[in-house]
């Protein structure tokens, strides 16, 4: 247990001391272990309920206290799997000449603590810490490289993640305050309808969170960071980072909204989802440069995770948990398309040595395994069928039909629409044949096979979203007991 | 896992894991390729006929898990999907043979076999599909792997007509996709049952229930081609013959034709759709679509161009056939699902081996060309005639349940629609056949390599023959057991059963 | 008293036809094709003189369920088809030459087939598949010389018999619908209790099949395309094909049914029309054989006043059926005759010369009507029969009628043979020319009268 939360903090001292290549080594190792304890620890949840844990006995708010349950578990579960395959990928496409390199792996490992940190925290400011974490990480991972504009992109999230944290700190003080508690079920116990102070905190929480995820309109930062980052760095940022700061807003909206939240904020926040929704799409249509299409793509994508505010405001239980599944399906798959997508996405710019769309031409009967893994990526980003993707907007439909807000629809079907129009627009360049240029390179095996199966697994999904579900929502064996198990 | 629940799971997994297998075999290995397209399609075959059989015995072959919350992935054979799966199963053994012929010695084969197996694994799931959700499915999952074959030839003109047929087909998708979530909404997760769910149904549902009959049949339009959203088809004609020949016989606007028969037979129930008013307006739009795809089609002089706008005319009589009440009507319209299917491919097969042998693609280029290719030409008059409904030939057949269902349920407008259209028909055909035929060749043809004793490559000389022999046969012996007249009856007696 | 069907005669006198086809398939069994030419409508022949009439054969598995029958009416026409095909197919083989002879054959086959066939049609689908099939493999025919003028006359040939079609699929349809069957023998029944659809039926079955019989304004491809094919072609055309219009309407008219009077009168006065009508435009033409098709219209004109008046005396309708078909035998053979001549050459001697112009008047007087012709019994029995029919339109004008329409058919016949004077050449023409003609002026004068269902 401890493992999932500490040992990655180890393997990043550790690599910390290597240099590129045996860290690498190292984190190989360390990943295949960080899997297996993920596996079992889902399957323990799985079989057996989730449950509260203490770590080393002592509770909040002294201690650090987990909270294990389905969700969680499976999210770990998904940290383990994209960020494997984003840290395999990484090993063979970072180039071990350049001596910054070596400090990929610690950062690496910092992010995935903290990642565990955020999925499985129970109070708010160990919630805090594993955010900083990631931000902190993040950032050192976009700025590797030292180019001018990666720096400067850098430098560019670094502000916006800052800024988020210090509005999320500020809220968390104000409930400490008034609360004297960071235990979320802690407040969620004692929290009554109408309290101002503690509406202003979950707003201002909210506000930062936002602004980390990326929502429209205060995404400006995202783009240009996951476009400049190396590939594998932008499918860990797009595929989990950024679920992060969102998967803390859910907690915290699920917990105390009923309670804290307005209609106005539901739908509000609803809204910018729509309008991320539409903008994201409409803008990454419109770029030039393979990355950038795709992380606007996130920016369209994350945009559909806010209609979870609007869809479990004040509706009645069976609707609020179709589109929990939905939100949580829509995370699940498209941390995996996305990684899947970028990863692609970097095979391909490495194949014909530019980042431009249009110098795709012909890629397509040079680099078929790439591009088709791009495209399945692509296909559940579009929410076709059988795609997890395509269940997430399922379900969604379901609950934006069955809550009344049927506005909702129209942002999910145009959504799809827009997807296949910047998705379709990459399939084009790479299938025309005229182009001259017959100067490609072919990236090793290994780049190639990792894509393929997140695009797969991001596709399964959907097939077996029923059980998946089945586990989500796995209830805890004790209500809110303290109970050790040490697994 | 039973036999029964085995077999439908086999008959997707025969051409999706053909489909795998094909991505992962390298460009060059053409004779492997081949062999594993060839032994999926028999295989697929053998498996559709014995399953087929098992349907007549009276056999439920049905497999289902649940893939959502209130939402389950079901495959079910019954008789009006061994239509379809029986159709794409035998044209797709042939498209496959010609394909190989078609595209010997081009690039990207792989690629192209690869997303053509895909293409029918779509289609068979299709015609299996158990309810709406794993219809839809399949059906976007068609979408998508027939892109890649529409553009295949990589020119700007095929990246523009892949760029509209995307757009046609996903947007219908979106419609379709609304109709279907509605309907879950309303009704819960809907099997298909021959007899539709909604015989006695709550008054107050009539309205939304209305809307959600025109959504479904909207988007499933886009792809059956009627009008107007008929508009990707003629373009998607740029596409190598047997990709055409798919699309427009086998699986995309048969998808859209068959979905249709799916949502007023197996989910509203025909009784409901015509006690609605559902059918009477959407006659006329098919009607329509049969007339006007006929008028475009006479000023076409691109010989697929032309055929193509004749898809869209005579898929909309599948559509008519629907909306005509009575089980004659039915009849004519599922029985014209195969019917088209194998007399337009006849036609694409041979326009394909035109364009492959002669270099002909236009229809004034084809003077004379019945001398130099006698088989094919023979081939190409036969399903002309078949299409104008020339009996005995599978037209025919159509044509005359077509009529004797829209008199039976007093829709004596009909009938002026069919002998029209026929007319129009015989004004864009027979023109061609003439020039095949009777007049003098205008310039040499091309002899850029001997084919031996054939006329052409062997690979694009039989499956023409082949099916031209089937669309004699399916009107000639149409009364007999299995013919597709038969199968139809069979399943037009289960669909208005008390 | 049912007899039992020859089942394998039947089939070989629908298949062989048929299937001639297959033989163009290789270029070597070209001259197997050429010999074939006379032989294929032998197996119908005997059919129609031997088997023992009525009989019906059940081919349920065929088309849409087939009926297929031979009774004394249909045994006449087919009688007509077979041997006027058979002494045309001789004359063909001797009149050919190599080139795009297996065209030729290949169409000649196929309607062959279809005017056998729709003889022995019992169905609708049957009747209406092998109508369609002699109308598109005569397409063929028709425009087999490749001149502008057959291409003309084959377009309008085509489309007016499209049209007919769709008028008769129409009729089918409705008649399928009004009577519940696709027996023929039931349309007349259910036409009549049809009420308004009844008279939609009909009006559809008289349009239908008037095309391809030549009525009065659907005429207009018949001066065109008769002319127009090679001459074996145009005897067929003029002599059976055309007759397969006269007996779609005996089959689907509901002749003998009460009710029907004025459409009969309809028909006397439109068979009139065309009986005299057909005189003037054809005494102007310059070309026999248009000059024969005029007269074909003229003698269908006369077909369709008995046809009328079966219909406006429904009780004399088993008398005057029999006479229809007499007189189509009739006009068959001899017209058959007449067109074949046209493709004659003179002989060199005197004597052989005489006897050539002997022969070709005979068939031009057995139209005429003179004695010991089959056209004295012919028109004598109709002659007869319509000026005693009590209660017939234009009773009083009739001997007059039909005294203008016998001159009518001087007049064409006159200009036929001066025509005819004018054109023949000196020359040589293979044997089986001049026996295929010989053997149908046999027919026309001589045998007829050894006919089963004549006297």
């Amino acid at each position: 247990m401890a493992g999932l939360l500490f040992t990655p903090l180890a393997w990043a001292a550790l690599s910390l001391l290597l240099d590129f290549r045996r860290g690498r080594w190292l984190s190989w190792l360390g990943m295949l272990i960080q899997v297996l304890v993920s596996l079992s620890l889902w399957f323990a949840v799985a079989g057996g309920g989730g449950f509260f844990y203490a770590l080393a006995g002592w509770e909040a708010p002294l201690g650090i206290a987990l909270r294990v349950d389905g969700l969680a578990v499976s999210f770990v579960l998904l940290t383990a799997a994209v960020a494997t395959a984003c840290g395999v990928h990484a090993g063979v496409y970072l180039d071990p000449g350049k001596s910054w390199q070596r400090y990929f792996w610690p950062l690496f490992w910092f992010l995935w603590a903290g990642l565990n940190g955020v999925w499985l925290g129970a109070d708010l400011f160990n919630l805090y810490v594993g955010l900083e974490l990631i931000s902190l990480a993040a950032v050192g991972l976009v700025a590797l490289g030292g180019e001018a504009a990666a720096l400067r992109a850098a430098l560019r999230y670094l502000f916006a993640a800052l800024l988020g944290s210090l509005a999320y700190l500020l809220g968390v003080a104000l409930l400490y305050g008034q609360f004297g508690t960071l235990s979320l079920t802690g407040i969620a116990g004692v929290v009554g309808a109408t309290e101002p102070a503690a509406a202003l905190a979950l707003l201002l929480m909210l506000a930062g969170l936002a602004l980390k995820t990326a929502l429209f309109p205060l995404h400006g930062w995202l783009p240009p960071a996951h476009g400049i980052a190396k590939s594998p760095v932008s499918a860990l940022l797009s595929g989990l980072v950024v679920k992060a700061s969102f998967y803390i807003a859910a907690r915290l909206w699920l917990e105390l909204g009923d309670r804290l939240g307005s209609q106005l904020l539901a739908q509000g926040l609803g809204a910018l989802g729509a309008a991320a929704v539409l903008w994201g799409s409409w803008r990454a249509f419109r770029q030039p440069y393979l990355k950038q299409v795709v992380a606007y793509s996130s920016v369209a994508q994350i945009g559909y995770l806010f209609l979870l505010f609007p869809l479990t405001y004040a509706v009645a239980e069976p609707v609020s948990r179709l589109a929990q599944q939905g939100i949580t399906l829509q995370v699940i798959s498209h941390a995996l398309a996305k990684a899947a997508m970028f990863l692609a996405a970097g095979n391909l710019i490495l194949s014909v040595r530019s980042k431009r769309v249009d110098a795709l031409g012909g890629v397509s009967h040079f680099l078929p395994f790439s591009l088709f893994s791009f495209g399945l990526a692509g296909v559940s980003l579009m929410g076709m069928p059988p795609t997890g993707g395509f269940a997430a907007k399922w379900l969604l439909l379901q609950a934006s039909l069955a809550s009344g807000q049927w506005w909702w629809i129209a942002v999910l079907l145009l959504g799809g629409v827009l997807a296949a129009a910047y998705v379709f627009r990459i399939y084009r360049a790479s299938f025309l044949e005229d182009s001259v240029s017959d100067d490609f390179y072919h990236p090793p095996k290994t780049l190639e096979a990792i894509p393929m199966i997140l695009a797969l697994l991001a596709l399964g999904l959907g097939l077996v979203a029923e059980p998946v579900l089945s586990v989500l929502a796995l209830p805890f064996e004790v209500a809110a007991g303290v109970t050790a198990v040490q697994p | 896992m039973s036999l029964t629940a085995l077999l439908p799971i086999l008959a997707l997994l025969s051409s999706l894991l053909a489909a795998v297998v094909i991505f992962a075999l390298p460009e060059s290995s053409h004779r492997l390729r081949t062999l594993v397209n060839l032994l999926a399609a028999v295989l697929k075959l053998g498996i559709v006929a014995a399953m087929t059989w098992g349907v007549f015995r009276g056999v439920d072959f049905s497999v289902s898990f649940s893939m959502l919350p209130g939402v389950s992935f079901m495959l079910r054979a019954d008789a009006l999907a061994m239509l379809f799966a029986g159709l794409s199963a035998v044209l797709w053994l042939l498209t496959t043979i010609y394909a190989v012929g078609y595209l010997e010695d081009s690039p990207n084969r792989s690629r192209f076999f690869g997303f053509f197996s895909l293409c029918v694994a779509s289609t068979m799931g299709i015609a299996l599909a158990g309810n709406l959700f794993t219809f839809f499915l399949f059906y976007e999952m068609l979408t998508l792997s027939t892109y890649p074959l529409v553009v295949h030839r990589g020119t700007a003109r095929a990246l523009q007509a892949g760029r509209n047929y995307i757009i046609y087909t996903l947007g219908g998708g979106v419609v379709l996709l609304l109709g279907i979530a509605w309907l879950h909404g309303l009704a819960g997760d809907l099997a298909f049952r021959e007899t539709g769910h909604f015989q006695s149904v709550d008054p107050a549902l009539h309205g939304q229930l209305t809307l959600v009959f025109v959504l479904l049949v909207a988007g499933l339009g886009v792809k059956a081609g009627m009008f107007p959203v008929h508009g990707w088809l003629p373009q998607a004609m740029v596409a190598p013959a047997p990709v055409s020949a798919l699309l427009h016989a086998v699986a995309v606007v048969k998808a859209g034709a068959f979905g249709i028969v799916r949502v007023v037979y197996d989910i509203f129930g025909i009784d409901f759709a015509y006690r609605q008013g559902l059918l009477e307006p959407l006659a006329w739009l098919a009607a329509f679509t049969v007339l006007y795809g006929s008028l475009r089609a006479l000023w076409q002089l691109d010989l697929k161009r032309r055929l193509a706008f004749s898809t869209i005319s005579q898929v909309s009589y599948i559509i008519l056939g629907v909306t005509l009440f009575g089980p004659l009507g039915t009849v004519g319209g599922l029985v014209h699902l195969l019917h088209q299917g194998i007399m337009k491919i006849t036609l694409f097969f041979c326009a394909g081996n035109y364009a492959e042998t002669l270099g002909v693609h236009r229809v004034d280029e084809l003077d004379g060309a019945g001398a130099r290719m006698p088989a094919t030409s023979i081939a190409f008059t036969a399903a002309a005639l078949g299409m104008i409904g020339v009996p005995p030939l599978a037209g025919f057949v159509t044509k005359w349940t077509l009529g004797a269902g829209a008199l039976a349920a007093q829709m004596e407008w009909v009938v002026l629609v069919l002998l029209l259209s026929s007319l129009l028909n015989a004004a864009y055909f027979l023109p061609i056949v003439y020039r095949l035929w009777f007049l003098p060749v205008a310039a040499p043809w091309p002899e850029e390599r001997r084919w031996g004793r054939l006329e052409t490559n062997a690979w694009l000389f039989w499956p023409p023959l082949v099916t031209m022999l089937l669309l004699v046969l399916v009107g000639l012996l149409a009364p007999t057991a299995f013919s597709p007249l038969s199968w139809a009856q069979l399943i037009a007696v289960r669909m208005y059963l008390p | 008293m049912n007899s039992l069907p020859p089942t394998v005669l039947i089939a070989a006198s629908v298949l062989l036809p048929l299937l001639y086809p297959l033989l163009a398939l290789r270029g070597v069994w070209r001259g197997a094709l050429r010999a074939l030419l006379p032989l294929l409508p032998l197996p119908a022949l005997v059919l129609a003189l031997l088997s023992a009439t009525p009989w019906t054969l059940e081919l349920p598995w065929l088309v849409l369920g087939s009926t297929w029958m031979l009774d004394e009416l249909r045994r006449s026409f087919l009688l007509l088809t077979a041997l006027l095909w058979s002494t045309a197919g001789l004359y063909a083989a001797g009149y050919l030459g190599a080139e795009q002879l297996r065209r030729f054959c290949v169409f000649w086959g196929f309607t062959l087939a279809g005017n056998l066939g729709l003889v022995l049609a019992g169905d609708m689908a049957s009747f209406y598949m092998f109508f369609t099939l002699m109308t598109f493999a005569g397409y063929g025919l028709v425009v087999h010389e490749g001149s502008d003028r057959a291409r003309f006359a084959g377009r309008v040939y085509l489309v007016m018999a499209l049209v007919g079609e769709m008028a008769l699929l129409a009729g089918f349809l409705l008649a399928f619908r009004a009577a519940d069957s696709l027996l023929l023998a039931d349309v007349a029944v259910a036409t009549t209790a049809g009420g308004a659809d009844g008279w939609l039926i009909a009006a559809l079955f008289l349009a239908g099949f008037g095309v391809k019989a030549g009525l009065p304004l659907l005429h207009f491809w018949l001066p065109l395309a008769h002319p127009v094919a090679p001459t074996p072609a145009s005897a067929v055309l003029s002599g059976a094909m055309i007759k397969a219009g006269l007996l779609g309407w005996l089959l689907t008219l509901p002749i003998g049914e009460l009710g029907w009077a004025p459409w009969g009168q309809f028909m006397i006065v439109l068979g009139f029309v065309g009986a005299l009508g057909a005189a003037l435009p054809g005494a102007l033409q310059r070309d026999p054989k248009t000059v024969l098709a005029w007269s074909s219209i003229s003698q269908m004109g006369l077909m369709a006043v008995l046809v009328g008046a079966a219909l406006a005396a429904p009780g004399h309708a088993p008398s005057l059926v029999p006479l229809i078909a007499l007189f189509a035998l009739h006009h068959g053979l001899a017209k058959g005759c007449l067109f074949l001549a046209v493709g004659l050459v003179l002989p060199a001697s005197r004597v052989l010369r005489l006897l050539l112009w002997l022969l070709l008047a005979l068939p031009a007087l057995s139209l005429l009507g003179l004695p010991f012709t089959s056209g004295a019994l012919a028109k004598g029995a109709m002659k007869d029969t319509l000026l005693t029919l009590p209660g017939l339109p234009l009773g009083a004008q009739l001997p007059l009628l039909l005294q203008a329409a016998t001159l009518a058919t001087l007049v064409l016949v006159a200009r036929y043979a001066w025509l005819l004077w004018r054109q023949l050449q000196p020359g040589a023409a293979a044997t089986a020319r001049w026996a295929g003609w010989t053997l149908a002026v046999l027919c026309s004068s001589v045998l007829f009268w050894c006919l089963p269902g004549v006297g």
